[in-house]
């Protein structure tokens, strides 16, 4: 019975976690082709509609590189947002359907649910995000600094979504409510992709969004994989980050504060509401 | 070999018959909202516990107390001598949930979620086969272990989620009105399972608004109502405190036809002192000598140019207990 009442350790209920997630999403690759389908039509419609337009201003600024490898970075951040969105939406399913309430009465330790879920959500968004970048080498991307480089965006695009995973889990436990979760976290998707440097670089952009881009994680997200493609610094003149190491490790802050915040609420929900 | 539970009792000093020690709970809700007002109970090891109550009088609240998804506002709780507050892993490791809604991941299959229920638990690794095949055909939904639970019948879904509360063996299972919704075939079948894990040693506090259900299955029971318990005891001690048999009279006719037969029966010697009642249908006399003289009732009744189209003499069940205690009946 002792071996019966124990329970697991935080890494098993982590793994018990991570496996469950990763099955529902393997039953469900509906979810997993939706999140993808906004930003590959991004992709085409920019590069057929912006292609030659936008192919002036970008080599401006970053002298040498095709709208097709510009806009790949930007597409990668879109997948990572939209694929974060459905974590929380994830997350708000076994709220509704009570599974969130009977894990909370099992020994399982809340922090090590949401660890594992997430471990889930990453892996599948290391899927959606090497989906776009065969189709983006598929348009005429080039990645000059080869298989590393690849592996290097796919890194840079998980890295990216952490904060958004934490902010739609967030999300989640505060509206317990799926409408609202994916309203909020899908409206803020496009003002966050467009007031950055995804779509032309920072200093083309108009003078008002300037600051807003500067201080917008998309932003960092970009110029890192960027760079990462073309094999050199092109990181825009960001306040708080002037190589792509640097901005890397101010992602990785923003996505400690969002998982603090995104831990905060879960603990808040899973302790009582009375007096 | 001692287990963690009785040992940790002993060294507490408390008694090893209880399984659930409750003394002054109060819960109040952030609203302010008292929704459990100073409730006493103690749940014996083995005992098939009913805790009964209308809408809205606190049950599901104090179910989730115990199960550690709610801090209490004020008083002691413990569960297999454990203090819900201070000591709530050890008390999730060893209890059962069963939610009042269905709770099964519908993306699962039934042997899945009876398996990802069983790596919760820590159940070790060897022991989880033998498991999941003997809950699943306790639960009789070994034939479709591989079939997606969302593609299950209502039914089979309650099934699969009581088998899910159940794969680590817990010494106390809550079951919150785990057959709202079912229909009688499907109440039957989980009466039986829930009798069978009892049988077996396992202590079990259920939540209902059937009181046929509490009847058949609770050794034990108890009310309450806007929070605090009125009544408590054993199903039949509850019954008997009901006292004397009922004579339910059927009528044809309007409410004057009941009105007027109700009348009769107080103006006849032998029920003018008896508890005697208009229904939906016809009257009905509770009294000492209901069996004795029910025949002069009807008789009465008939020269009296009302129609009689039944009549039935029966013991009090517990909705006329708890209809005489509450003035209200429970569903």
């Amino acid at each position: 019975m002792t071996d019966e009442l124990s329970g697991n350790s935080f890494g098993g209920d982590v793994v018990v976690n991570t496996k469950r997630w990763g099955l529902k999403a393997i039953r469900n690759p509906f979810v997993l082709a939706v999140s993808l389908i906004q930003p590959l039509v991004f992709l085409v419609l920019f590069l057929t509609v912006f292609g030659n337009v936008a192919g002036t201003a970008v080599n401006d600024t970053i002298p040498g590189i095709s709208y097709e490898s510009f806009l790949l970075p930007a597409i990668i951040m879109q997948v990572a947002l939209a694929s974060a969105v459905s974590s929380g939406v994830g997350l708000v399913n076994d709220i509704e359907t009570g599974m969130f309430e009977k894990i909370l009465a099992s020994p399982m330790r809340p922090s090590a649910m949401l660890l594992g879920k997430i471990i889930a959500d990453f892996a599948r968004i290391v899927v959606q995000i090497a989906i776009v970048v065969v189709i983006g080498l598929l348009l005429g991307t080039q990645i000059k600094t080869g298989t590393l480089g690849i592996l290097g965006v796919v890194g840079v695009g998980v890295v990216f979504s952490g904060w958004y995973l934490a902010f739609s889990n967030a999300l989640a436990v505060l509206t317990e409510d799926q409408e609202s979760t994916t309203l909020v976290a899908n409206l803020l998707q496009l003002p966050l992709l467009f007031l950055s440097s995804s779509f032309l670089p920072v200093n083309a952009l108009p003078e008002w969004i300037r600051p807003v881009a500067l201080v917008n994680p998309v932003t960092y997200g970009v110029d890192v994989a960027r760079s990462i493609i073309l094999g050199r610094n092109v990181v825009s003149d960001l306040p708080l980050a002037n190589s792509p190491l640097e901005a890397l490790l101010i992602l990785f802050v923003f996505d400690f504060l969002f998982a603090v915040a995104g831990i905060f609420f879960l603990l808040t929900r899973t302790r009582s509401d009375v007096q | 070999m001692m287990c963690d539970i009785e040992r940790r009792k002993q060294v507490e000093g408390e008694s090893t018959d209880s399984a659930i020690d409750v003394r002054g709970l109060r819960v109040t809700y952030a609203d302010g909202t008292t929704a459990v007002d100073g409730i006493d109970m103690t749940v014996r090891k083995g005992e098939f516990f009913g805790y009964l109550g209308p809408n809205g009088a606190g049950k599901t609240t104090t179910i989730k107390v115990l199960a550690t998804l709610l801090t209490p506002s004020d008083g002691e709780v413990r569960v297999n001598g454990f203090n819900v507050r201070t000591d709530s892993r050890n008390v999730r490791k060893s209890i059962g949930y069963m939610a009042q809604e269905t709770v099964v991941d519908p993306e699962l299959t039934v042997e899945e979620n009876v398996r990802f229920a069983c790596e919760t638990y820590g159940v070790p690794r060897d022991e989880r086969g033998r498991r999941i095949s003997t809950l699943l055909s306790l639960v009789d939904l070994a034939d479709v272990a591989d079939k997606p639970a969302d593609k299950l019948s209502g039914g089979m879904q309650k099934r699969l989620d009581a088998a899910t509360a159940l794969v680590h063996e817990p010494p106390v299972v809550f079951l919150d009105e785990p057959t709202t919704g079912l229909d009688p075939e499907g109440r039957d079948r989980l009466w039986d399972y829930f009798q069978r894990i009892n049988d077996q040693g396992t202590t079990i506090v259920l939540t209902t608004q059937y009181l046929e259900e509490a009847d058949k299955l609770c050794d034990r029971l108890v009310l309450v109502q806007d929070g605090s318990v009125i009544v408590k005891g054993s199903p039949n001690d509850l019954k008997g405190r009901g006292g004397d048999e009922i004579l339910d009279v059927e009528l044809t006719g309007d409410q004057s036809a009941r009105r007027r037969a109700a009348e009769i029966a107080r103006d006849l010697g032998p029920f003018n002192s008896n508890a005697i009642e208009e229904t939906d249908n016809g009257i009905s006399v509770t009294g000492n000598s209901v069996r004795e003289h029910g025949t002069m009732l009807l008789v009465t009744l008939d020269e009296a140019g009302i129609s009689v189209v039944g009549f039935d003499i029966r013991k009090p069940t517990l909705d006329d207990v708890f209809l005489a205690v509450t003035g209200e009946g429970l569903a």
